[in-house]
């Protein structure tokens, strides 16, 4: 088997250590930043809300998970006129972002615009010549291409994407391309032009390597794009950024060696199969958030059981399930994360029932652990050359799509959800408006769906006559 | 055992109160509290975890504040997830992964508080189904049992709660009488005296004679700790300072004493002061969720605009995880980034939970210390001049007024 080894403009940030083709395969790498743990690729980031993974405080983050580094949107931090985390400088001279978030130090910090999934902006809020259009606490607003070429390389993320034209959830027809194509050019050159000119310069000392973000389509319909990044911004640009799966089938050579980020926004474990069987390096899963709050708890391996079972086996527990009220195992057997050693299905079924936020918490920690497996178990069968096998065991093992949700997830912070027009359901229970819009309420009284005999079989009282 | 140490009431060892020190001004006490899930230190604060979870917190990040006894409340815990689960489970330590002590009152109080149809006759407190509207009767028997289950360290009696605000004195009355009768059918009912320690809860409403009588027979039933109930924030802090004075007066050194439902810095400083060792509230961890911090110089409303650009730590000086700096393997959490967070994603009111929380048992901590040093006055002092910026006019009068009571003059300087 053939090892590529092209390290040119990465210098050695990424190194590929293991690959068959330059494209449509997987291939095993290393991404090292300076100061961050070597991620070996393939990988997963964790996505942050605010700078924060959804329902893990920071030190949960450091001490009870294996998560190597996070995507980060700007527009999470940009709804006032001046953001306070341009102002801000940390007294020991570090990262802004960083010391901001309270990241710590090893985990690698991505810096994107926008979410992912972002919230779509509404049509009359599009991306204009010069600007695009993000989400912010207190709306949509315009982001001005240079403010963020500006901006971004201040706060010092390890990586840095730079700002594409990419038309979140509308499809592009052919002048609207050649219009993406021209304005991701522009953007990206002047981006490169005024790192030139701050590179040194007094707040500028951590800049970030810069990805290129690649418009939602083949190579070939973003041609004169893809020929700036190979030629004119080769020692510029550090990465790629993926928008689409489409783009991985026709990456050209000139690029090829370098990393590959994934922002597909894909949705199951497959999904992400197929995505790294195609030569992604990193990837975002938005998935497991969602799992998290869905109340599952995820549980697979890859590639799965020995024996092929006789029917696909769920991806998932669901712990809203009362069959687990008493059950003290594990989330999944033989997991080693904190949730599973340190406490039990009956316990989540518990907080989940009487919504409290730990049960999110530990799901969290639970779920990421697994990826993390996952992650190590794919690395290992690309470095047994059975990564196409195992994917088709897994295929056979385990159903396609993830455990629907049954159970009501924790209260959805408004923020990320903006009204898409007319008619759109409500995405929180009317029972829960009247508490406090700041969070998720312990609530004080019985639950309506007790009834009197439920109370007394559990012992609390006894019915009155 | 050291000398003093009081022999345990007949058929208990659930608890061992070991008294280290007692201020030789006021009356605070620094003490050892020895419970089946090991020793706290005494005066303490003592976080609570209503649904068997502190607000999102992991127990091993509430560990990591120091807390060793935390309350979990019987009622919710009676609702879900119910005794015939908790049995099944093994109790309420083996359902969250608590490896510490806990603390459950009797479900009583939340009963009255939160259903307001709740009717209290001498068999117990009779409430209807908050689903169908049919009539329940929770009994001492029944809270007791259901304690039994949860298994805490410490159990409260079911008492007949009434608000001390109520102006009716022959209802306050019979009311207190009926906790008695309560209180001795609980002691029969209580099936795990060797683990679990009872605690009476003493009645009167703001009637000093009927506190005091009621202390007495109480007392007389040597429960192994003894709680000052029905001090729930809607009296007068004058009032609320009369009546703790006034029982522990009466109590014996050898017993810990709680004074329920109080979390307020002041409050707790005061109180330890005027005798009490044992206090609980939600409120640090409540109002967390609404972006407030409790710090040595009050509360702050991180939520507020002034915040959004603050990037000092919550509270500087403070050793908990959020406060210290990275250098010292903090976070470094500023007030900017919780005003960021906070009401937006739970994770923000997590950090200032743990730092309300190891504030308040920090508090506790130092409190305990200077009575320790028998400088416990000064202490006092400074706790208030730091509280309130050095101005003595802005000193609450019922503060200041208690502790001229207990010989501390907080208006004359040392
Ligand atoms: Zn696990
Ligand atoms: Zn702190």
């Amino acid at each position: 088997m053939a090892t590529l080894n092209t390290g040119q403009s990465s210098e050695d940030m990424f190194t590929v250590v293991k690959s068959t083709s330059n494209t449509l395969a997987p291939r095993l790498g290393r991404l090292t930043l300076p100061g961050r743990n070597a991620i070996e690729t393939p990988h997963y980031i964790g996505l942050t809300s605010r700078g924060v993974v959804p329902h893990l405080s920071q030190d949960n983050y450091a001490s009870l998970t294996s998560i190597q580094g996070v995507y980060t949107p700007l527009e999470d931090f940009i709804e006032r006129k001046v953001p306070p985390l341009y102002l801000f400088k940390p007294p020991d001279g570090s990262s802004r972002l960083r010391r901001f978030t309270a990241l710590p130090d090893k985990s690698l910090l991505v810096l994107g615009a926008r979410r992912t999934p972002p919230v779509i902006a509404p049509p009359a809020t599009s991306n204009t010549n010069d600007s695009i259009a993000v989400s912010t606490l207190v709306g949509f607003k315009l982001l001005k291409a240079e403010e963020y070429a500006e901006s971004v390389e201040k706060l010092g993320a390890d990586i840095v994407i730079g700002l594409g034209d990419i038309p979140y959830g509308r499809a592009l027809g052919s002048k609207r391309i050649v219009k993406a194509t021209d304005r991701s050019i522009e953007w990206l050159q002047d981006h490169v032009a005024r790192r030139k000119r701050n590179a040194g310069q007094a707040g500028f000392e951590g800049q970030g390597k810069l990805f290129a973000p690649l418009i939602p389509l083949s190579c070939a319909k973003q041609q004169f794009y893809i020929d700036t990044l190979a030629e004119e911004l080769q020692n510029d640009v550090a990465g790629l950024a993926i928008y689409s799966s489409v783009t991985l089938e026709d990456l050209p050579d000139e690029i090829a060696h370098l990393p590959r980020l994934d922002l597909t926004e894909v949705a199951t474990p497959r999904a992400v199969l197929r995505q790294i069987a195609n030569g992604v390096d990193v990837i975002t899963m938005p998935f497991v958030s969602v799992v998290t709050d869905a109340g599952i708890a995820l549980d697979f391996t890859f590639p799965g059981p020995k024996q092929i079972p006789p029917t696909p086996l769920s991806l998932g527990i669901d712990l809203w399930t009362t069959s687990h009220a008493t059950d003290l195992s594990p989330l999944r057997e033989g997991c080693t994360c904190y949730a599973c050693t340190d406490h039990h299905r009956a316990y989540l079924q518990h907080l989940l029932a009487a919504k409290e936020m730990l049960g999110w918490v530990l799901l969290q920690i639970h779920n990421h652990h697994v990826i993390d497996q996952f992650f190590a178990a794919i690395r290992s069968s690309i470095a047994a050359g059975t990564f196409e096998k195992d994917i088709d065991t897994f295929t056979r093992c385990y159903e396609p799509e993830l455990p629907e949700k049954t159970g009501q997830g924790p209260r959805v912070r408004g923020y990320q959800f903006r009204s898409e027009g007319p008619g759109e359901a409500k995405k929180n229970p009317t029972a829960f408006n009247t508490y406090d819009s700041s969070g998720v309420e312990t609530p004080v009284a019985p639950d309506a769906s007790e009834d009197a005999g439920d109370l007394e079989g559990k012992g609390f009282a006894e019915k009155d006559g | 055992m050291p000398s003093h140490d009081p022999m345990p009431p007949p058929g208990t060892s659930a608890l061992r109160y070991e008294l280290l020190a007692k201020c030789s001004t006021t009356r605070a006490r620094a003490a050892t509290l020895h419970l089946t899930h090991g020793p706290v230190p005494l005066p303490i604060f003592m976080p609570v975890a209503t649904q068997a979870s502190l607000k999102g917190l992991t127990p091993k990040q509430l560990e990591e504040t120091g807390c060793r006894l935390c309350l979990n409340n019987t009622y919710h815990l009676g609702l879900k997830p119910g005794q015939k689960t908790l049995d099944a489970i093994g109790g309420a330590h083996k359902l969250q992964g608590w490896e510490h002590n806990i603390l459950t009152d009797s479900g009583g109080f939340q009963m009255v508080s939160l259903l307001q149809l709740a009717q209290v006759t001498e068999e117990g407190v009779r409430f209807l189904s908050p689903h169908d509207k049919s009539p329940m009767l929770l009994t001492p028997e029944h809270s007791i049992s259901l304690q039994n289950s949860i298994g805490s360290d410490i159990i409260m009696q079911l008492d007949d709660v009434i608000a001390t605000t109520s102006p009716d004195h022959a209802r306050i009355t019979s009311a207190t009488a009926r906790s008695i009768r309560w209180l001795d059918r609980c002691i029969a009912a209580h099936r795990n005296p060797s683990t679990q320690a009872l605690f009476c809860i003493i009645q009167g409403g703001l009637s000093l004679p009927l506190r005091r009588q009621c202390t007495q027979e109480m007392l007389a039933r040597n429960t192994p700790g003894i709680a000052i109930g029905g001090l729930s924030g809607g009296e007068a802090k004058s009032s609320f300072c009369a009546v703790v004075s006034a029982v522990t007066e009466l109590l014996p050194e050898t017993k810990p004493r709680y004074v329920m439902g109080v979390g307020f810095p002041d409050d707790l400083v005061v109180s330890v002061a005027l005798g009490a060792d044992m206090f609980d509230c939600v409120w640090p961890t409540r109002t967390a969720r609404f972006g407030n911090a409790v710090t040595a110089r009050g509360t702050l409303n991180l939520r507020h605009q002034s915040f959004a650009e603050d990037f000092r730590p919550i509270e500087a000086g403070c050793g908990c995880v959020c406060c210290r700096a990275p250098a010292e393997g903090g976070l470094g959490v500023t007030r900017a980034f919780v005003f960021h967070t906070a009401a937006k994603e739970t994770a923000g009111a997590h950090l200032l939970s743990v730092h309300n929380v190891w504030f308040l048992l920090g508090l506790m901590g130092r409190v305990r210390e200077a009575v320790v040093r028998d400088v416990f006055p000064g202490f006092l002092r400074g706790y208030f001049a730091e509280m309130y910026g050095g101005d003595k006019g802005r000193y609450p009068e019922w503060a200041v007024e208690a502790l001229r009571g207990v010989g501390v003059d907080l208006m004359v300087d040392e």
